[in-house]
């Protein structure tokens, strides 16, 4: 067997055994986005008729939710390798000969398939909280989230590479994540948004996963669904690619 | 070089950050199947220098030859043939002993039965078999540092860096390391380069060490013969005083005889300082029969690697507070190099 393999495996293995590991890191993933479903969506849908999809607030946000859990899980942990430069796995990695680009690869498979797991999980939720939605595309759905988190998770290592402290984290986290999410459609459509905020929608690779899913689920969407594909796969590409060449470079210090 | 093999060779090796020299221009060569010890304070440029010469960090200035290889330009080279212990943990405490072998010996390209086996191996070696399905959680330090080293090693390397390898640990644990170390040198023939800022933990693993102090290199040689390097042994004698005209023509014969002064301690010891004491104390035995003088008691005490380094440096290796102050002095420095 080539060493192709072995170099993914062993950090595609890390990150999802870590992860199976971390009790609280599964059970706490989903307690959010639940937040958000629950009290949001209850408290929302009854103060305020929403414009935009003639459809119930709550099967308007739930889609958006599934996608925005697969996103927050895989720009995580995508940031997380933070702590494996401090605390030192990754010194074992850039000691050793494997392929750097092989093994950061393995390392964000692992992180989109935790972050779609999570994804799952809060589906499951949701099919309790507005069961009127279409959950037999759930599967494509999941595919679509894979995709997203491949592309977010390697945002994620890309913003950390540029950053050395701890402090640094929780900055990435609140400055960027949020308004990502925001301006994704998760909570309103992208067409309502104000035109500075339709600029951060269609760079952000959770818009159009978010459009795929609630046009699957629910019927209804803002942009073609082939389009929205395409947009994904292109991000993902290119997000995932200068990942890799930025983690070539990456040296200790 | 009286046909020794070299394991590494370091030419000019230099690392600036900014405007701090961590490391200035060492020049080492070590020998193949030897424990050789970098010994300094804090922040002197040890794990600066490991990291050069196990390719994770690029020196600023010249380059070294590990095993054969530039670190320069054969850099993959390099990490097929070192295993490294890092000074801060680099494990993962959310797997098992086991795993965290398996992940480290995929990213080596080790597969199958084979990776199996030698995991196996290496947790019967560090006597950690029982323990290789417990999470690192439940591992002590020690446990960790074991795990550590047996993970260093299956790649099969010809050199092994062990930075600060009993860093934090107790002083029975050190000691349980320090033999694993010695059966690594000898069982697997691997030449093995440690740092280390303990004086005890050079004296009794190095066969050759450098003294480094503000990233220079300031002494070289085995522990005895940089300790010779210190004015010589200290020897104490208790002998029969009943007779004073019998000691007193003893020791008029042992300054002749050994060209030193000995001198009437306030115990009523005698203290002879010699060159080399386990050459002087048989002429000591000879003189005092000769003169019909009994030694009751015989003591000896050999300087110690600080005080070899209190005589290059003027200051002591033990001496915490300064070297924890040259150590801050030297992040302080790192940090601003970094911007």
């Amino acid at each position: 067997m080539g060493s192709f393999q072995n170099e993914f495996v062993a950090s595609f293995y890390l990150q999802v055994k870590r992860f199976w590991r971390a009790k609280s890191r599964v059970l706490g993933s989903i307690i959010q986005p639940l937040f958000w479903m629950i009290f949001f969506g209850a408290g929302f849908a009854r103060s305020v008729r929403f414009p935009g999809p003639s459809s119930p607030y709550m099967s308007f946000l739930i889609p958006g939710v599934i996608l925005m859990t697969v996103f927050m899980a895989s720009f995580f942990s995508g940031v997380s390798i933070i702590w494996d430069k401090e605390f030192g796995f990754m010194k074992v990695v850039l000691v050793s000969p494997a392929s750097r680009r092989i093994t950061l690869l393995g390392r964000i498979a692992g992180d989109a398939l935790i972050a779609t797991f999570q994804g799952l999980m809060i589906s499951l939720v949701a099919y309790v909280l507005a069961p009127d939605l279409n959950y037999l595309c759930i599967p494509l759905v999941l595919g679509v989230a894979f995709l997203v988190s491949l592309a977010t998770s390697s945002i994620g290592i890309i913003l950390a590479s540029k950053i050395r402290s701890f402090e640094g984290f929780g900055l990435i986290m609140n400055l960027i994540s949020m308004p990502l999410i925001f301006a994704s459609g998760v909570f309103f459509p992208v067409e309502t948004m104000p035109d500075w905020m339709k600029v951060i929608a269609y760079i952000s690779p959770l818009t159009y996963g978010v459009d795929i899913a609630r046009g699957l689920m629910l019927g209804v969407s803002s942009i073609d669904p082939m389009i929205d594909l395409m947009a994904v796969s292109i991000l993902s590409v290119v997000l995932v690619s200068l990942a890799t060449l930025l983690f070539e470079k990456t040296t200790i210090e | 070089m009286l046909g020794l093999e070299i394991a590494i060779k370091t030419i000019d090796l230099t690392k600036k950050f900014g405007k701090l020299v961590a490391v200035d221009h060492i020049n080492i060569e070590i020998r193949k199947g030897e424990i050789f010890g970098l010994l300094g304070p804090n922040g002197a440029g040890k794990t600066t220098t490991i990291h050069m010469l196990a390719t994770i960090l690029k020196p600023t200035e010249g380059t070294a030859i590990v095993g054969g290889y530039d670190i320069l330009r054969e850099p993959k080279e390099v990490r097929k043939i070192i295993g490294i212990v890092f000074q801060d943990t680099t494990v993962d405490r959310n797997l098992t002993g086991f795993e965290n072998m398996w992940v480290y010996g995929k990213l080596y390209g080790l597969s199958g039965s084979i990776l199996r086996d030698r995991i196996l191996e290496l947790l019967r070696f560090v006597e950690l078999e029982d323990w290789k399905d417990v999470t690192l959680r439940k591992y002590s330090g020690g446990m960790i540092r074991r795990l550590e080293i047996a993970r260093s090693l299956l790649n099969g390397p010809d050199i092994l860096f062990l930075d600060e390898p009993t860093l934090g640990l107790d002083p029975h644990t050190r000691v349980h390391i320090w033999d694993y170390i010695r059966r690594i040198q000898k069982e697997r023939n691997i030449t093995i380069l440690l740092t280390t800022h303990y004086l005890e933990e050079a004296d009794a693993l190095c066969d050759r060490l450098a003294i480094i102090d503000f990233g220079k290199i300031i002494a070289m040689g085995t522990p005895d013969e940089l300790k010779s390097k210190i004015s010589g042994d200290s020897i104490y004698l208790k002998v029969d005083k009943s007779d004073r005209e019998k000691l007193h023509r003893f020791i008029s014969r042992v300054s002749e005889e050994l060209n030193t002064q000995p001198k009437l301690l306030s115990d009523s010891r005698i203290m002879i300082v010699v060159l080399n004491a386990p050459i002087a104390i048989p002429k000591l035995f000879e003189v005092a029969s000769e003169c019909g003088v009994a030694i009751l008691e015989l003591t000896y005490s050999r300087p110690t690697l600080n005080d070899v380094f209190i005589k290059l440096t003027g200051r002591s290796i033990r001496d915490i507070s300064g070297s924890a102050l040259d150590f801050i002095r030297l992040r302080r420095a790192t940090r601003f190099g970094r911007r």
